[in-house]
């Protein structure tokens, strides 16, 4: 067991844990948005930062990834931290409005305005589908491909998958998926609601078995991607 | 040689030794000893060709026995490649060619005779260098690790081995523990030469205790900054002394294995490594049993793919381990679970490279140099806007100053230094404010930059400092490897801010955004490049947030970069705005009078200009970078003696509008307010208090340079528009002006009061301000000058001073300034005019006391030499002790320069130097319904500025007056379509006729009698057309 300090409070820890598990069991509340019980954490969503240390020496680490030691202090709610999630959630917004999830963070954390271009991303890279593929399913079936702007999901050389289960996990952890919301445009990018997704492709596959109920346009159950046939 | 030892182990340090002392012996034999520089750049500049060559003309001559060619790596002079450097006289010749190989040989190797051409000329005292360590570029550097580049051929593990290769290592496996080694290292003070400067030995340290069997060592060579090749310069010149390093680090450490990681996109260095690894292991240096003290190692080369986050160490792990490169948390750190999980100690190239010379020498020797908290040296690629681009190794703690001025040569063609970026991409830019900052990791940090793996990138005043920070934020969001939220999207956020601003699409509050969002890619990004990708943008806006808000406010892109704020250079330098392409494309068609319709859209004095203006212009044109700028100012005064009155007819002056104006000040400025007002309808009158219209042009000017009919017609275009001027009406109060109704008044009184040069003795009678010197000349006063005149001062007042005193009688002038002709204010072609009229300029010189002896003046004087870089980015002048000399004058003219004297009775705010307060933007002074502008706010400017400011003051006063403040016009015919014409090869201007000199001294007549039209023509037709250019 370790000892240290979190928001003024000394608490022991195993020391296997994160800032984050630690934090959660005496029941402190940090937010996270890629991380998901169950799955190895990953530190991409950066929404978890607490600043660690004091003073001048002090900086922000991700609390999901970062391993708690001996004599450990630890900030989990600075008015540094707090303003370095507000922007986080705007870049979240400015490149995904239409997800359920980021508007709901965007409502919790205050942020009213984006002062970036406003972007329709389908994807925000958090990784939960790769890691819920990979750990969970043990299909390792996607994976991040390229970097820069560049950077993307998928299947190896965007191939059909051998390996996916077309379980639909992928779908189900994911916060951004076109599928997961496709409601009427927003009025402005803050939303704050959502409507019901509207299912897609049983109009095109009428033998479709989808497990996801509002089955949409992911493609797994589709032979030919048509980014593929062209 | 090689093939008798090569398949012999070195199987003792004994052995070694002896091998060291047969190939020192063989060497012997040689008394020659040629090294032709195969490194990168000078194999681009056609090394290969050279080496080739000489290998030919040696075998033919058969000098084998006797002359030892090496084909070594790059030397760090690559400015100067091809090189070849003849040893042991250390002769180097630059910029080689296979046809001067012949004559290598011939007459230097075989008689000993130096081949002029091919030495290096010194370009600040022309002098030419025989031997290399007298070549100022290497004279001022200590090449302790960069050194044996230019002795020894990278293939070859035998060369190595001469110049004391692998000595270290064998010291450490006989007589240090591995916790000796560390110890040591850690004495040296040696820190990471990648970039973030961890301290070498504690590193190693922790990598020692750690638990383990297996442990790694690694050789970061992923070396991806923009302009930086240090580290791949190592390994394709010297590979071995990396591997020594990495040996020895792997015995200190407990490791037997080893990885460099280099870039596939590095072959040549890739290729180096592979061989050296091979020849290493065929001498018993890597494998089993080195040097039979027990200890195995190996090395093994990983490639990477080129991506710029691979030289994170964690994610180079993850690179090495077949994963997409990606970083991770840490701790732990690698020296507790690195590469596979086992302990692993990654160190840069260059960090490696170091290790052998520390063991060698001592950590004692070692940490003599460099600063308290930064030891040894760092090796720097000095590249962008500088003279001698290479690759330098300096002493930790050395001033920028000494890299770019004293090592790098200063900044090409005279232009002015603006900043030099260290640490690539993920550093920052450092101003000219900061040259004198010595270079350590701390200090670099403070100053908003970072040491980084030692790139450097001089930049110059054509360099936009917002388009930098783009340029490199672009490059990072190309790179980050897309983990972090922060870095991903912050980066590219940051980027499309950054786009917006520089192509004129930048909003109030951009600046503000881009520093909190910077802020928070910094705070949050788990990696150095995400923690670092803010620097560029962070340190560009502290150090040049005017530029930043001159984008934004005035879409004004100083340096002509921005190719939507600024059309071409030539037009962007103009401070009227001036569309000068256009105007030299109508010329070039023979389409004068259409040509001064464009000019006169900007402004009334087109010929004014056209015969006087400095042509900031010229400085900047393209063509200037192929062989001659456009004589841009002359063109102009072509277009402006051909007047035949097309631009009227498009010429509007709008009814009265009731309003009254007044202009105090008949200069450039308050006429060019007045044209401008009458013609929106303003009532205007110009109050002069001097009994001549035109202010300096007319009071300033001498006549030889601007005939007084040419000035004339070009105010009696302003009067035409209903200007009314009134001279010898002196304003004392502006309440006067008020009181006589009128509704706003433009101050341009001018800059005329002389400074005084502060020394003894120049109150006396026979000691004249130039400025008042050239008015009373212009306004016909009689002025006695003796035969023998000093003029002290480098400015334009100074040349027409002094052109002036020649055309009154004297015939000796000589004019006294302080810098060197590279500095002086003066416009180049009123320099060439005075020497050629036959005054002598000396140059660095300044006097110090003035004594009146029987009617003769005697200038005490002292010469100066140039020191620093002042704030006006020009060298300061610094006296030369102990070396006064005096010289006898009948005058002394003092024009060292002018301020504005604006009357107490105006109750204007003033500046520190006696110029009018304005808002920078409308020249809004502090009394309501009072604007100024020209020199009496800047102090001593020129006529097109002067012209700018009237412009500027006529649209606000307008406004004031409840106008729309639009005074641009279209005079010209509308704009066509101009055809690219590319022409090849070198041009130069055609000559223009000029006065004899035997008639230039009877009078005041012009001297300079411009270009004829067809000349004009041809001119004009060599102008690239570079606004057209697709960017």
């Amino acid at each position: 067991m370790v000892t240290l300090r979190i928001d003024g409070l000394d608490v022991r820890a195993e020391e296997w844990w994160t800032i984050l598990e630690t934090a959660r069991f005496y029941g402190l509340e940090i937010p996270t948005f890629c991380y998901r019980e169950g799955l190895s954490p990953w530190g991409g969503c950066r929404l978890c930062i607490v600043e660690i240390g004091e003073g001048t020496n002090s900086r922000m680490v991700t609390s999901c990834t970062y391993p708690v030691t001996e004599g450990l202090i630890v900030r989990t709610n600075s008015k540094r931290g707090i303003e370095a999630r507000k922007v986080l959630v705007e870049l979240l917004l400015a490149s995904c409005p239409s997800s359920k999830t980021i508007q709901d963070l965007a409502s919790r954390f205050g942020v009213q305005k984006v002062r970036f271009k406003v972007e329709d991303e389908p994807c925000v890279y958090c990784g939960l589908c790769v890691r819920i593929c990979a750990e969970q399913m043990g299909a390792k079936a996607i994976g991040f491909v390229n970097r820069g702007g560049d950077l993307k999901i998928t299947t190896p050389f965007d191939r059909k998958s051998e390996e996916c289960l077309r379980c639909g996990a992928c779908m189900y952890v994911c916060p951004a998926c076109q599928l997961r919301c496709q409601g009427t445009e927003a009025p402005g990018v803050v939303c704050g609601s959502c409507l019901c997704p509207q299912p897609t492709c049983l109009d095109s596959y009428p033998d479709l078995m989808c497990y996801m109920g509002a089955a949409g346009d992911c493609g797994t159950c589709v032979t030919e991607k048509p980014e593929q046939a062209k | 040689m090689l093939s008798k030892v090569m398949m012999h182990r070195i199987v003792t340090p004994e052995h070694l030794e002896e091998l060291r002392e047969k190939l020192l012996r063989d060497r012997a034999s040689k008394t020659t000893r040629i090294s032709v520089c195969a490194g990168t750049g000078c194999n681009a500049a056609g090394s290969r060709g050279v080496g080739d060559a000489l290998i030919e003309e040696i075998r033919t001559r058969g000098l084998d026995t006797s002359v030892e060619l090496k084909e070594t790596g790059c030397h760090g002079f690559c400015e100067q490649g091809p090189i070849v450097v003849i040893r042991p006289q250390a002769i180097f010749y630059r910029q080689v060619k296979p046809e001067d190989v012949t004559e290598i040989i011939s007459e230097t190797v075989l008689k000993g005779n130096i081949i002029e051409r091919l030495l290096y000329v010194d370009p600040a005292t022309n002098e030419k260098i025989v031997r290399e360590p007298d070549i100022p570029f290497y004279k001022r550097q200590s090449r302790i690790v960069f050194g044996d580049n230019g002795e020894i051929d990278p293939a070859e593990v035998s060369d190595y081995i001469t110049v004391n290769g692998y000595s270290a290592l064998a010291q450490v496996l006989s007589h240090m523990s591995p916790h000796e080694v560390i110890a040591e290292i850690k004495r040296s003070g040696l820190r990471g030469r990648g970039g973030a400067g961890f301290p070498v030995g504690t590193k190693w340290g922790f990598c020692a205790k750690a638990k383990g069997e297996v442990k790694y060592v690694i050789c970061n060579a992923d070396e991806g900054d923009p302009g930086a090749y240090m580290d791949r310069s190592l390994l394709e010149g010297n590979p071995h002394r990396v591997l020594e390093g990495m040996i020895i680090g792997g015995y200190a450490i407990g490791a037997s294995k080893g990885f460099i990681y280099v870039r596939d996109e590095y072959p040549l260095a890739v290729e180096r490594c592979r061989l050296a690894i091979q020849r290493a292991r065929e001498y018993g240096l890597l494998g089993d049993d080195i040097l039979g003290r027990g200890f195995n190692f190996d090395v093994e080369l990983a490639m990477g793919a080129g991506a710029f986050v691979c030289g994170e160490e964690t994610a180079l792990l993850a690179s090495i381990e077949g994963q997409r490169g990606v970083p991770r948390q840490r701790p732990p750190f690698p020296a507790e679970r690195g590469l596979w999980g086992r302990p692993t100690n990654i160190n840069n190239v260059e960090t490696w490279a170091n290790v052998p010379v520390i063991v060698s020498r001592g950590a004692d020797w070692y940490s003599e140099t460099g600063t308290a908290n930064s030891k040894g040296t760092k090796i720097f690629s000095l590249v962008g806007k500088i003279n001698n681009t290479g690759l330098v190794e300096v002493p930790l703690g050395a001033t920028l100053r000494e890299i770019v001025f004293d090592i790098g040569g200063g900044i090409p063609r005279g232009r002015k230094f603006r900043a030099v970026q260290t640490g690539g991409p993920s550093g920052g830019c450092i101003p000219a404010s900061l040259l004198d900052l010595p270079i350590d990791y701390e200090s670099l940090q403070e100053a908003g930059s970072i040491m980084g793996s030692g790139g450097m990138i001089v930049m110059d005043e054509d360099t936009c400092m917002v388009d930098i920070a783009r340029y490199y934020t672009a490059f990072l969001h190309d790179e980050s490897c897309g983990k972090c939220l922060s870095c991903r999207k912050g980066i590219q956020r940051m980027d499309e801010i950054l786009t917006d601003i520089t192509e004129g699409r930048g909003k109030e509050g951009d600046i503000e955004l881009l520093e909190e969002l910077a802020t928070v890619v910094k705070d949050t990004t788990l990696c150095g490049l995400g923690q670092t990708a803010s620097n560029p943008v962070l340190a560009s806006i502290r150090y040049f947030r005017d530029e930043y808000e001159e984008h934004i406010k005035r879409h004004y892109c100083r340096a002509g970069v921005c190719r939507t704020l600024a059309k071409s250079p030539c037009q962007n330098a103009c401070p009227a705005g001036i569309d000068v392409p256009r105007y030299i494309w109508l010329i070039g068609q023979g389409r004068l009078d259409e040509a001064l319709a464009v000019v006169r859209e900007k402004v009334p004095f087109p010929a004014v200009l056209g015969y006087t203006c400095p042509h900031f212009c010229e400085a900047k044109c393209r063509r200037g970078q192929v062989d001659e700028p456009l004589a841009i100012r002359l063109l102009k005064r072509s277009a402006a003696d051909n007047d035949n009155g097309l631009w009227r007819a498009n010429s509007r002056v709008l009814p009265p509008s009731g309003k009254k104006v007044a202009v105090v000040g008949s200069g450039p400025a308050g006429l060019t307010a007045a044209y401008y007002l009458a013609k929106l309808g303003h009532e205007v009158t110009v109050f002069e208090a001097s009994p001549v219209v035109g202010g300096m042009m007319r009071l300033g000017i001498p006549e030889y340079r601007l005939p007084r009919e040419v000035l004339q017609r070009e105010i009696n275009e302003i009067t035409r528009v209903g200007v009314e001027i009134r001279t010898s009406s002196e304003v004392r109060s502006l309440d006067d002006l008020s009181a006589q109704g009128y509704d706003a008044v433009f101050v341009g009184t001018g800059a005329s009061r002389a400074t005084d040069m502060g020394i003894s003795g120049e109150t006396g009678a026979s000691v004249l301000h130039g400025v008042e010197f050239l008015m009373d000349v212009n306004l016909g006063r009689s002025v006695k000058v003796g035969k023998r005149v000093a003029v002290v001062g480098g400015g334009n007042v100074a040349m027409d001073a002094a052109r002036t005193a020649r055309r009154l009688g004297a015939n000796e002038v000589t004019v006294i300034y302080r810098r060197t002709r590279a500095e002086m204010p003066a416009s180049e072609e009123e320099v060439e005019e005075a020497l050629r009229e036959g005054v002598r300029i000396l140059y660095l010189a300044a006097p110090v006391g003035i004594t009146g002896v029987n009617g003769r003046l005697q200038v005490q004087c002292t010469w100066m030499k140039l020191g620093g870089i002042d704030a006006s980015g020009r060298a300061r002048p610094v006296p030369v002790e102990g070396s006064e000399f005096t010289e006898d004058f009948d005058t002394v003219i003092a024009a060292i320069g002018e301020r504005p004297e604006v009357p107490d009775g105006y109750a204007l705010s003033l500046g520190t130097g006696g110029g009018i307060l304005v808002d920078p933007d409308t020249l809004a002074t502090s009394r309501e319904g009072v604007y100024a502008g020209g020199d009496a706010v800047t102090g001593p400017a020129s006529v097109v500025e002067a012209i700018a400011a009237g412009r500027k003051a006529a649209v606000s006063i307008d406004r004031y007056l409840g106008g729309d403040g639009e005074i641009d016009e279209q005079l010209a015919p509308p704009e066509e379509e101009r055809p690219v014409i590319v022409e090849e090869g070198e041009r130069y201007r055609p000559p223009v006729d000029m006065l004899p000199l035997a008639k230039r001294f009877e009078g005041f007549a012009q001297a300079e009698l411009g270009f004829d039209e067809a000349r004009a023509v041809e001119e004009a037709n060599r102008c690239l057309m570079c606004d057209l250019e697709e960017s």
